[in-house]
C-alpha cells in the first residue's frame, strides 16, 4: 500500500514536470506576447521593455524554464497575467468551488449509474423509461442542458437559482473552501439549503453524461455478475435476492465501472469549463476561459497542473478502490 | 420366457402422441416392487419426487425440450447417480429440484422436493426449503465461491456461526479449518475450495444435496478424495444426494442406485452394481462399452457408440436412443418407449420397448470385455531417428524483479528428458500444475524454453489440437478456410485447395458440407474433428494433443480417440499426447511418461507402466482411475504450487512411502535395472545403486 501510494506519488511528479515543459514550450512556440496580455493592447516602448526585463522575458529560453521550473517546485506559479494576481492565490481562491462542484457531480452521477445499472440489470419495472431519459440526457450537449435548466427550473418553476454559488453576500471562507460544509460548520441553515440549491443544477447538467456511461458499464458486469457461479451457490443457500445482488453480485462487478469512473473524471473537467460559464460559477472554469481569451500562460499552465494533480490522485484513488473491493487485485 | 418380463401398464395407448405415452405411472411400478419386497427405507416419503416432468427452454423464439417425461423419486439417505452426456437434461433435472430454473422454463408434470410443490411455492418459502432441507455442490470450485468474500462469511451465511463453520469445514476434511475462515477462495486448492462447497451444502443437515459434477474439474487423485467424502458424509448424515455426472465410473463408485438420462428421457434406472454388471438398455451398454478404462483392448478400436446425442431442439418421435441404436425397429422408431419396472429384477426399470427380446443380449455385451487384450507384439521405435528430443528442459514463470524485491517465480519445468522417436506415440499424464501443457507449447514452439535443448524432426511443423476445440477456431471464418489457412505457402490453385481440405476432412470423418460451415454451427465431437482435420492437412511430424477428450462426451471421446489412432498411422506421425487420465493414455501411447511438478517420474512401455507401475505416483494415479464398486484409497493432499516446489523429491510430502532422505535429496532420473526403464524415486533400486542401498 506505501510502496503503491508513493509510486503513484512519483508518477504524479514526472506527470507534473512533462506538462510544465509542454507548457512552456507551447507558449514560447506560439505568436503571442506575453507583454501584451500583460500590460493591454497599447504596450509598447520602455514601459514594454521594462515589463519584459522584469518578468524575465528578455533572457535565454533555457534560463527561463529553468527558472520557470524552480519557481514552480517553491510553489511560486509566477503572475497571472490577467488577474494580476500571483497564480498560486488565484487557484486558492478559485480551485474549491471547482471542486465543490466536481465532487457533487461525481457523487451524483456514481448514484444515477448505480441506479441505472441495478435496475436495468435486474430487468426491474421502469427499467426502459429510465434509461430512456438518461440516455437521451447524456446525448444533449451540456450547454444545451444547462440552458434548459435555467429556463425550465428558474424562470418557469423558479424552484432554483440559476446563477453563482449563493445569493448572499458575505459568506464564511473557510475551514474547507467548500461553501455546503462551510454553511454546515458555522451552523448557518438557511445558507446551506442556498447553497445546496445553487449547486444542483450545474452539477446535475455535469453529471448526466458520466451517469450513463458509468450505468451502462455497471449494468453489464452485473448481468454477468448474477449469471456467475457464485450467485447462483448464493441463492442456493437461500439468501434473499436483496442479499445476493448486495452482498455477492454486487461487490463482484465494481471493477469495470470504477474504472470508467476514473476516466470519467478526465471528461468532466472539459464539461466544468462550460458548466461554469452558463451557470456562473465562480471557479476553475470561469477563469480558465479567461486566461484562454487573454493568453495568459502561467495561469493555464496553473490550471492545468492542477486538473493533472487531481486526474492522477483519483484514478489512484480508483485503483485503491478495485484492490479493496476484489481481494484478487494486486496494487502495483 | 425371458427372464425380463415386461410389465407395461397401459401400453395399450403407447400409440398416442409422445405426452400421452410419457404420462404413464412409470414410478409406481417400483413403488408396488417395493413393497412386495419390503425394504425399511422404502416407506419412508421420498426426498424428491418427480412425476413426468417436462421442462422447456425458450431459445430464439424455439421451444426447446430438456426433460421429455421424467419420473424419478429419490429416498432418503441413498446416493443416486444421475449419469447423461451434454444435452441429456441432467443439470436441468438437478436445477429444476433447487428452484434455480430460470423463469422463462417451462414446467410441467409434478416436481415435489421435501414435500413442497415446486411449481407452487413462494420465494418465502422456496428460501427457507434450501436453508433448511436442501445443499447444492456445483462443478467449478473455482467459480462458485464468492471470490470477494472471506470463506468464513460465505460459510456463515449458509450455517449461521463461525462454530458451526469450523465444525462443518472440519466436517469436510478441511485442515485446520479456524484458519481458513479468514482466507479468501483463491488462496486455496481447488481440491480445498470443493470441500468448503460441500462443507456449505452440509450446513444444517439438509434432507438433500445435489452435486452437480462435484469432481468433473478437479484431479484424478483429489476427485477420488471428494467422492469418497461425499460417500462418508452420506452414510454419516443420512443426507441423500443427487449426484449429476456424464461419468458412469464417477456414478459407479458411490451410488447406491442410478439413473441413466439420455435425450431428455431416463433410458434406465437401476441399483447401481447391478445396472452396471448388467445393463438392460442399448444405450446403458454403449456407454459402458466407450468408458475407458484400464482393462480395454489396446489393439482394437474402441467399440464406441456410432452418431452423437440428439439435440434437444430436434428429436425424433420414437426412442431418443433410436438413431444410434443396433436393435431398433420400426416400432422404435414410432414410439416413445415408457419406462417400466422389471420383474424378477431387483429394483430395475427400463425405457426400451425390445426388451424382452433384446434383454440378455445387450446385458452380455454390455461392460466391456475383460481379458481378451491380444498378445501381439507392439511395433518398435528403437531404430527409427527422433522426432522431438528433449534434454534438461527448463521453464520459468514470472518472477524476474520487480524494483527492489524479487518476486517469486514458478517453476514449472525442471529439467525435462524426453525423447519420441518417428511414428511413436507418448502419452505424457500428470496433474493439473505439473507443467504438462507447458511442455507441449515449448514443443510447439508457442513458448521458448529457459534451459536445455529442444530438437525437432526435419518434417513439416508440429501441429496442435486442443481441449476446447470452439475455441480454437475462428469464430467468423469457415472451417474450409481456416484449415486452407496452413496450404498457403504451397502455391496451390483454389481447386487444387479445395481438394485438399476436402481429403482432409473426409480422413478426419467429416462430410465435405463443413467446409462451408462455421464454428458454431457444429456439434463438440465435429469440432474436435475439424481441429485434427486442420492438423493433418499438412501432416505434421509429430501431432501434440492437449486433452482433446477431456472436454468431450464419453461416446464422443472414444471416437476421437479412435481416430487420432488411424490418422497416426496413416500418415506415421509421431504423437506427443497431455492428459490426465491413465486409461486414455494407456490407449493411444506407445509409451506413458508421467510427469509430477515439472519432472517426468517414470517413463516406460505403456502396458508395462499400467501393469507393473514403478512410482508410488503412478501407483496413486492408476488406483484413482473410478471403477464400479472399487473404494479406492485416495492419496493424501493435492499436488503442490510449483511457485513453492517442496525440497527433496517433490512428492515426497504426499507419498505413503516416503524415505527420511526423499525430504532432502532429489532422487535422479535414471534407468531401473529392475523395471527396465527410468524411474526418479529412491524406493527403486537404481544402475549404480544396489537394492539395500536404496532403502536406507
Amino acid at each position: 500500500m506505501t510502496t503503491f501510494v508513493l509510486k503513484r506519488l512519483a508518477s504524479l511528479v514526472v506527470l507534473l514536470v512533462v506538462l510544465t515543459a509542454v507548457m512552456f514550450l507551447l507558449q514560447r512556440v506560439s505568436k503571442t506576447d506575453p507583454i501584451v496580455a500583460y500590460l493591454g493592447r497599447g504596450a509598447t516602448g520602455p514601459a514594454a521593455a521594462q515589463a519584459r526585463h522584469h518578468l524575465g522575458f528578455d533572457r535565454p529560453l533555457i534560463v527561463q524554464y529553468v527558472r520557470y521550473v524552480d519557481d514552480v517546485a517553491h510553489g511560486n506559479l509566477q503572475m497571472s497575467l490577467h488577474t494580476h494576481h500571483p497564480v498560486m492565490d488565484d487557484l486558492k481562491t478559485y480551485l474549491p468551488p471547482t471542486l465543490e462542484l466536481l465532487f457533487t457531480a461525481l457523487g451524483l452521477s456514481l448514484i444515477g449509474a448505480l441506479i441505472l445499472g441495478t435496475v436495468s440489470a435486474m430487468r426491474l419495472p421502469g427499467a426502459g423509461l429510465l434509461r430512456l431519459v438518461m440516455v437521451a440526457g447524456a446525448a444533449a450537449p451540456t450547454f444545451l442542458l444547462g440552458q434548459l435548466g435555467v429556463v425550465f427550473f428558474y424562470r418557469r418553476l423558479g424552484w432554483l437559482p440559476a446563477t453563482g454559488q449563493t445569493s448572499r453576500n458575505g459568506v464564511p471562507t473557510g475551514p474547507t473552501g467548500f461553501l455546503v460544509l462551510d454553511a454546515l460548520f458555522s451552523g448557518d441553515w438557511p445558507l446551506v439549503m442556498d447553497a445546496v440549491k445553487h449547486l444542483v443544477m450545474p452539477a446535475a447538467c455535469l453529471a448526466i453524461g458520466p451517469a450513463v456511461a458509468i450505468g451502462r458499464v455497471l449494468r453489464s458486469s452485473l448481468m454477468s455478475s448474477m449469471d456467475a457461479d457464485y450467485t447462483r451457490t448464493a441463492r442456493s443457500k437461500g439468501l434473499r435476492e436483496s442479499a445476493v445482488v448486495l452482498r455477492h453480485a454486487l461487490r463482484n462487478a465494481a471493477s469495470g465501472p470504477a474504472q470508467m469512473t476514473g476516466l470519467q473524471v478526465g471528461f468532466m473537467f472539459a464539461g466544468i469549463v462550460v458548466v461554469e460559464q452558463i451557470f456562473a460559477w465562480p471557479g476553475l472554469g470561469s477563469y480558465t476561459v479567461g486566461a484562454i481569451t487573454n493568453s495568459d500562460f502561467p495561469a493555464i499552465v496553473g490550471v492545468s497542473l492542477v486538473a493533472g494533480a487531481v486526474f492522477v490522485i483519483l484514478n489512484a484513488a480508483v485503483d485503491i478502490f478495485q484492490a479493496a473491493a476484489d481481494p484478487r487485485v494486486a496494487l502495483q | 420366457m425371458s427372464r425380463h418380463d415386461v410389465r407395461p401398464r397401459a401400453s395399450e395407448d403407447a400409440d398416442e402422441d409422445e405426452t400421452e405415452v410419457a404420462v404413464l405411472p412409470d414410478l409406481a411400478a417400483l413403488h408396488v416392487m417395493a413393497t412386495a419386497e419390503p425394504e425399511p427405507a422404502a416407506d419412508v416419503a421420498p426426498v424428491v419426487r418427480l412425476d413426468d416432468v417436462h421442462l422447456t427452454f425458450q431459445r430464439a423464439g424455439r421451444a426447446v425440450p430438456a426433460l421429455r417425461g421424467v419420473s424419478l423419486e429419490l429416498r432418503p439417505g441413498e446416493i443416486f447417480g444421475l449419469v447423461g452426456e451434454s444435452g441429456s437434461g441432467k443439470s436441468v433435472l438437478g436445477m429444476s429440484v433447487l428452484g434455480l430454473l430460470p423463469a422463462a422454463v417451462e414446467v410441467r408434470g409434478e416436481v415435489e422436493v421435501c414435500g413442497a410443490d415446486m411449481r407452487t411455492i413462494s420465494p418465502g418459502q422456496l428460501r427457507r426449503l434450501r436453508t433448511e432441507s436442501l445443499g447444492a455442490v456445483f462443478q467449478d470450485p473455482m467459480t462458485s465461491l464468492n471470490p470477494t468474500m472471506r470463506v468464513g462469511r460465505q460459510m456463515v451465511e449458509a450455517c449461521g456461526s463461525k462454530q458451526e463453520a469450523v465444525r462443518l469445514l472440519d466436517a469436510a476434511g478441511v485442515p485446520d479449518p479456524a484458519r481458513r475462515l479468514r482466507s479468501y477462495p483463491h488462496e486455496l486448492s481447488g481440491g480445498l475450495r470443493q470441500r468448503v462447497m460441500i462443507a456449505m451444502a452440509i450446513a444444517g443437515k439438509p434432507k438433500l444435496v445435489v452435486a452437480d459434477e462435484p469432481t468433473t474439474a478437479l484431479d484424478v487423485t483429489v476427485q477420488a478424495q471428494i467422492l469418497s467424502l461425499l460417500r462418508n458424509l452420506c452414510d454419516e448424515l443420512g443426507t441423500a444426494f443427487l449426484l449429476i455426472t456424464h461419468d458412469l465410473g464417477v456414478a459407479a463408485q458411490i451410488s447406491d442406485r442410478i439413473g441413466v438420462l439420455y435425450g431428455g428421457r431416463l433410458a434406465e434406472v437401476g441399483p447401481a452394481a447391478d445396472a452396471l454388471e448388467r445393463p438392460m438398455h442399448p444405450y446403458t451398454a454403449g456407454l459402458l462399452r466407450s468408458r475407458l478404462t484400464l482393462e480395454t483392448d489396446t489393439f482394437e478400436p474402441i467399440r464406441t457408440l456410432r452418431g452423437e446425442p440428439p439435440i434437444p431442439e430436434s428429436q425424433p418421435p420414437g426412442c431418443p436412443f433410436g438413431p444410434r441404436c443396433d436393435h431398433r425397429t420400426d416400432e422404435c422408431e414410432a414410439l416413445l418407449p415408457p419406462l417400466v419396472a422389471l420383474t424378477g429384477t431387483d429394483d430395475r426399470a427400463t425405457a426400451c420397448l425390445r426388451i424382452g427380446a433384446i434383454g440378455d443380449l445387450v446385458a452380455a455385451e454390455g461392460p466391456v470385455a475383460v481379458g481378451v487384450a491380444s498378445v501381439r507384439e507392439r511395433p518398435t521405435f528403437a531404430g527409427r531417428p527422433a522426432a522431438l528430443n528433449l534434454v534438461g528442459v527448463h521453464k520459468h514463470f514470472g518472477g524476474g524483479r520487480h524494483g527492489l524485491r524479487r518476486a517469486a517465480g514458478a517453476h514449472v519445468l525442471r529439467g525435462i528428458d524426453l525423447l519420441v522417436r518417428e511414428g511413436e506415440a507418448v502419452a505424457l499424464v500428470g496433474e493439473s500444475g505439473c507443467g504438462k501443457s507447458t511442455l507441449l507449447r515449448i514443443v510447439a514452439g508457442l513458448a521458448g524454453a529457459d534451459g536445455g535443448a529442444v530438437e525437432v524432426g526435419q518434417g513439416a511443423r508440429p501441429q496442435m489440437v486442443f481441449q476446447d476445440a470452439g475455441a480454437s477456431l475462428t469464430p467468423w471464418l469457415t472451417v474450409g478456410e481456416q484449415i486452407g489457412e496452413r496450404l498457403r505457402s504451397e502455391g496451390l490453385s483454389k481447386l487444387q485447395r479445395r481438394a485438399r481440405v476436402n481429403d482432409a476432412l473426409r480422413l478426419a470423418g467429416l462430410s465435405e458440407d463443413v467446409a462451408a460451415a462455421k464454428a458454431h454451427q457444429l456439434s463438440g465431437g465435429q469440432r474436435q474433428r475439424v481441429g485434427l482435420a486442420r492438423a493433418i492437412v499438412v501432416p505434421p511430424e509429430i501431432l501434440l494433443c492437449d486433452e482433446p477428450t477431456s472436454a468431450l462426451d464419453v461416446s464422443l471421446a472414444a471416437t476421437v480417440l479412435n481416430l487420432i489412432g488411424r490418422l497416426r498411422r496413416e500418415f506415421d506421425m509421431a504423437v506427443l499426447f497431455v492428459t490426465h487420465d491413465l486409461a486414455a493414455a494407456r490407449l493411444v501411447g506407445d509409451r506413458i511418461a508421467v510427469m509430477y511438478l515439472g519432472r517426468i517420474v517414470e517413463d516406460g512401455a505403456a502396458a508395462d507402466v499400467v501393469e507393473r507401475p514403478a512410482h508410488p505416483y503412478t501407483r496413486a494415479l492408476l488406483s484413482a482411475v473410478p471403477e464400479a464398486g472399487v473404494r479406492s484409497v485416495p492419496l493424501k493432499g493435492e499436488p503442490a504450487s510449483p511457485h513453492h516446489p517442496p525440497g527433496g523429491c517433490a512428492f515426497h510430502p504426499r507419498c505413503p512411502e516416503a524415505l527420511p532422505r526423499c525430504a532432502t535429496d532429489e532422487p535422479p532420473f535414471e534407468p531401473s535395472p529392475a523395471f527396465g526403464r527410468p524411474v526418479a524415486c529412491w524406493l527403486v533400486p537404481g544402475p549404480d545403486r544396489p537394492p539395500d542401498a536404496a532403502v536406507d
